[in-house]
């Protein structure tokens, strides 16, 4: 999981390493969010998070 | 490659040299001589692009393009070009040759009559494949596989399951142009549908698979004959890679490329220690899982496998045996170059440092290979008996040949069908009643079941049985040779 | 480094991830917190969005966020679970 600042290093380090990579990402900034925008933030993608670890159909 | 289109020179001269040679910083007063003359010279410097000295306009060559272009073996060469075409060239110096060459009847007056080139550095030790690999015209099918600067190149090959448990030699692109000049095949030559995957493989992924095993050039042509002979239909390759038995291919090589490539037939033969013993059953069984995509927990469903599925190469003795070789043996002539595959097991070793007479020996020998796959079963499987140097001497010295050892051995197996049926002893295993039939006996071995090749150190009086895959002829594998060629 | 393909060339270049499993209800989670600031709370609600679906999870932690996660840690993980998410990098 990532912020969406690390999507070309994300991209470089899977094309480098030969993997496709399972990867979610969530709106940046980080650092200066409240904890209750935290949690806001782990909602938000936890169904992405479930559909990579958990096979649809 | 056209000289003109090279340099550019339509009518003139050509000169490649570089300073590391006494004989170019001889001449170089010479050059400058031609350099005035009225027709222009474009002069290359392999090494140094201010030499020669006070030149204008050299070219620089440390790249060695130009002069892998122009086929440069010797500095300095002069090369007379005539409407974009080398016309002539002189390699060294010989004043008299230079004179007539350039037309300048005074050239080089002040030097010496004649002196001897230099080696160009575009066909020093390994160079020439590098510059054929960026410069000519080479080109592969195979599509390439980046590694990461900052990664490692093994672990990246381990990564992506390319190993058979042992790491591989990165399968470079020079690496694979110099494996491929082992042979005289097209690398696009496809030799036939690997399995268990069926997919086509060519002398070029052999090739690459070949490097990864650590082969050495000169060792490809008998990988070739060994995957050739792998997929000739009656050695049932897919059959050998998926059963729950032991066996693995094991490559027995004939003829004078033996010794050629350095192949261990003596001491420690089915050992460790030799490169090509240890390489080239490596670089099948390497094809096998990458091409043919045949691998344990996969298709391969070997209970318990056996060492030699890494790789199980060994060359028989020829010289100085007394017997026909195994080539010989399967119809080809004792020059010829072979591989004989086996789908068999490990070796099971024979200790008889007693028995003085044939006779004697020849009972040990049928004692173990009574054992192979079981005691109790017969007709079931091949086997290879290897016969020690101090063992066939044995038998030499009583004039026994090959011929007189199998009909030996072929009345030691006869097995007593009492022994041998189900139940007997209080042991399950054993033949069906049914399939005994009427019989006394059975044969252990079927018809022509049993190859006997001669290898091994000279002291020991140590030989050993190979048991084969207990499903031999039309129901599994038959033993297969193939013809090695360049 | 270029290497020349020694296989048939029947997969993608790039390897795809194994398949995931069809149910994870009664499978173990790691949650692989790789130490940036932040990342616990977010990964706080992770863990609990999981719990609530039947899943029992570890929680793990890398000693810094600037190198890979030692082979120790690695090995550790892929011992104790079934699958791991790793986060939250910014």
């Amino acid at each position: 999981m990532a912020s969406s600042e690390f999507t070309q290093a994300t991209e470089a380090q899977a094309q480098s390493l030969g993997f496709e990579p399972g990867v979610v990402y969530v709106p940046h900034p980080i650092q200066d969010r409240t904890d209750e925008e935290m949690r806001a933030l782990a909602d938000q993608a936890y169904e992405q998070v479930l559909a990579l670890i958990r096979r649809v159909g | 490659m056209d000289a003109g289109r090279v340099t550019g020179v339509t009518d003139g001269f050509v000169l490649v040299a570089k300073r590391d040679c006494p004989t170019c910083v001889l001449v170089a007063p010479a050059v400058a001589e031609i350099s005035r003359g009225s027709r222009p010279i474009a002069v290359y410097s392999q090494d140094d692009p201010a030499f020669p000295d006070g030149l204008p306009g050299v070219r620089d060559d440390r790249t060695l393009e130009a002069s892998f272009r122009l086929k440069i073996e010797t500095v300095p060469t002069l090369i007379r070009v005539e409407g974009g075409r080398e016309v002539g060239r002189l390699v060294g110096w010989e004043r008299n040759e230079w004179r007539a060459f350039t037309g300048l009847n005074a050239l080089g007056e002040d030097l010496p009559e004649w002196r001897p080139g230099c080696g160009s550095k575009s066909v020093e030790p390994g160079v020439p494949d590098e510059l054929e690999l960026r410069y000519g015209d080479v080109s592969f099918q195979a599509r390439t596989i980046e590694v990461a600067e900052g990664d490692d190149e093994v672990e990246a090959m381990y990564s992506r399951g390319w190993s058979d448990g042992l790491p591989l030699v990165p399968p470079t692109k020079l690496r694979v142009h110099r494996m491929l000049k082992g042979t005289t095949r097209d690398p696009k030559e496809v030799l036939g549908l690997l399995p268990p995957d069926l997919r086509p493989i060519t002398v070029e992924k052999v090739a690459i698979n070949a490097v990864m095993a650590g082969c050495a050039p000169e060792y490809l042509p008998v990988v070739l004959a060994a995957v050739e002979a792998a997929l000739m239909e009656p050695f049932a390759l897919h059959g050998v890679l998926a059963t729950t038995m032991f066996c693995g291919p094991i490559a027995i090589v004939n003829g004078p490329i033996a010794r050629r490539i350095g192949m261990n037939a003596r001491g420690n033969a089915l050992g460790q220690g030799n490169r090509a013993n240890a390489t080239i059953g490596r670089a099948l069984q390497l094809c096998v899982r990458n091409v043919g995509g045949g691998r344990p927990q996969g298709v391969d469903r070997s209970t318990l496998g056996q060492p030699g599925k890494l790789g199980f190469c060994f060359a028989e003795d020829e010289e100085g045996s007394a017997w026909s070789s195994l080539a010989e043996d399967r119809g080809f002539t004792r020059d010829a170059n072979t591989v004989t595959l086996f789908a068999g097991d490990s070796p099971h070793g024979i200790v008889d440092q007693q028995s003085r007479t044939p006779e004697s020996l020849a009972r040990s020998f049928a004692l173990s290979l009574r054992s192979v796959n079981h005691w109790k079963l017969a007709q079931a499987a091949d086997a290879i008996l290897v016969v020690c140097p101090e063992h066939e001497r044995t038998f030499k010295a009583a004039g026994w040949d090959k011929a007189r050892l199998r009909a030996e051995l072929d009345g030691l197996l006869k097995l007593p069908a009492a022994e041998i049926v189900r139940g007997a002893g209080g042991i399950a295993e054993g033949v069906p009643a049914a399939a005994l039939a009427e019989r006394d006996h059975v044969p252990k071995f079927r018809p022509g079941g049993l190859l006997i090749v001669r290898a091994g150190g000279g002291a020991g009086m140590f030989s050993a049985v190979i048991a084969g895959w207990a499903a031999a002829g039309s129901v599994g594998s038959s033993p297969v040779t193939c013809a090695i060629r360049d | 480094m270029q290497l020349l393909d020694p296989t048939a060339e029947t997969e993608p270049v790039r390897r795809t991830r194994r398949a995931p499993p069809e149910k994870i209800a009664g499978l173990r989670v790691g949650l692989l917190d790789i130490s940036k600031p932040r990342g616990n709370i977010f990964l706080d609600r992770i863990e609990s969005r999981l719990a609530a679906e039947g899943v029992a999870v570890t929680r793990y932690r890398k000693p810094t966020f600037t190198r890979p996660a030692p082979a120790e840690l690695a090995h550790k993980i892929a011992s104790e679970v079934d699958l791991v998410i790793e986060g939250l990098a910014d």
